[in-house]
């Protein structure tokens, strides 16, 4: 009996923590939601005022919807899904999981500031202490098969990386003309920053509504 | 840690809008416009023409592909099909309610933060009957 009494104890203090730690999480992903639609809005103001200022000095038809590329083609900037299965079990399916947005700006990630190797073979840590994909060139690290373990590499200027980048920008400028003025420019910028917060709010809004599917379960075993 | 297991998609996947002309021209100078054989594409832009029945098949549409991993739709157009943006709750497509021009964001309005509300109000009504 005694036994029995400490194990309900036990449990409803293990339930409660459980609820603590997912209301925590819930207000730590809604300030963040909150901040960072502020941070999306201001980035979207700046772009349709770029975008109105590039409409001015181009004249309202060299910019409307009526010039938009109807011929088929792909995205250049998509998004990454990665989906994981939420750590307690969920009455909804769709609760459980928890997917992960991560943005490929023009068919590259666009989270790539700090460069990161790639070895053949050796992991990043045995690896030059330099890393990788930077703006400068892909540094590629091959370790030879013989004993002597030299380590050539070759460097690939990653300049025909952002070449492909200047090209699919300027394809997406050009539905509006071969010259554009440097406002739509900074206006194709300002769209590009309130994508990446785009994905932020993304990232954020799965761990929201993971933290209430969580709240949910506690409440329902409770 | 034990439940979690990533699960690589391995796709890439779009972003759809259903917004406002110059939300829609600003997101495809960066990149996400699609249109696909059948001209079919990954945007609606809603002016004062477009019907309520448009923006409603649009949507049903858009969160029903499954090459579609975001959905932006603008808050006011949001306000115009509430009834379905609200009663949407699967996590993927994940679906954002964005500021337009003339319509900035409002907090109260948008659906993830009332699905948040209706549960420390069903919360607190629950701890006081307790």
């Amino acid at each position: 009996m005694g036994t029995t009494a400490a194990a309900e104890t036990e449990g409803r203090g293990e339930a409660v923590g459980e609820e603590d730690g997912a209301i925590l999480q819930l207000l730590d992903s809604l300030d963040g939601y909150i901040s960072l639609m502020g941070s999306l809005s201001s980035s979207l103001r700046q772009g349709w005022l770029e975008l109105s200022s590039a409409r001015h000095s181009m004249g309202n038809s060299r910019i409307s919807s009526t010039l938009f590329d109807m011929k088929p083609h792909s995205s250049a900037t998509t998004v990454d899904l990665t989906v994981s299965t939420g750590e307690s079990p969920s009455h909804d399916a769709d609760q459980a999981m928890q997917p992960h947005f991560s943005l490929l700006k023009w068919g590259s990630r666009g989270d790539e500031k700090s460069p990161s190797v790639e070895v053949d073979g050796k992991t990043p840590s045995q690896a030059s202490s330099c890393s990788g994909r930077t703006s400068c060139g892909l540094l590629l690290l091959k370790t030879d098969d013989s004993d002597e373990g030299g380590i050539s590499a070759t460097i690939y200027p990653a300049v025909a990386a952002d070449n492909q980048v200047r090209k699919k920008r300027s394809k997406a400028l050009s539905m509006f003309g071969a010259l554009v003025p440097p406002k739509l420019r900074v206006a194709q910028g300002s769209f590009e920053t309130s994508l990446e917060a785009i994905i932020e709010i993304a990232n954020t809004r799965s761990t929201i509504l993971s933290a209430l599917g969580r709240l949910q379960t506690v409440d329902l075993r409770s | 840690m034990a439940n979690r297991v990533q699960i690589p998609t391995n796709n890439s996947a779009l972003i759809a809008m259903i917004a406002d002309e110059d939300t829609v021209t600003g997101f495809l100078l960066a990149g996400v416009g699609n249109v696909d054989l059948r001209r079919n594409t990954n945007y609606l832009i809603v002016d004062s023409k477009t019907t309520v029945k448009a923006i409603e098949d649009a949507f049903k549409e858009f969160t029903t592909r499954e090459d579609i991993a975001i959905v932006l739709i603008s808050q006011y157009v949001a306000n115009m099909i509430r009834f379905l943006v609200d009663s949407y709750n699967k996590a993927v497509p994940a679906i954002l309610e964005i500021p337009s021009k003339d319509h900035p964001y409002d907090p109260a309005h948008d659906s993830v933060l009332s699905r948040v509300r209706y549960l420390f109000s069903s919360e607190s009504v629950s701890s006081g009957r307790r």
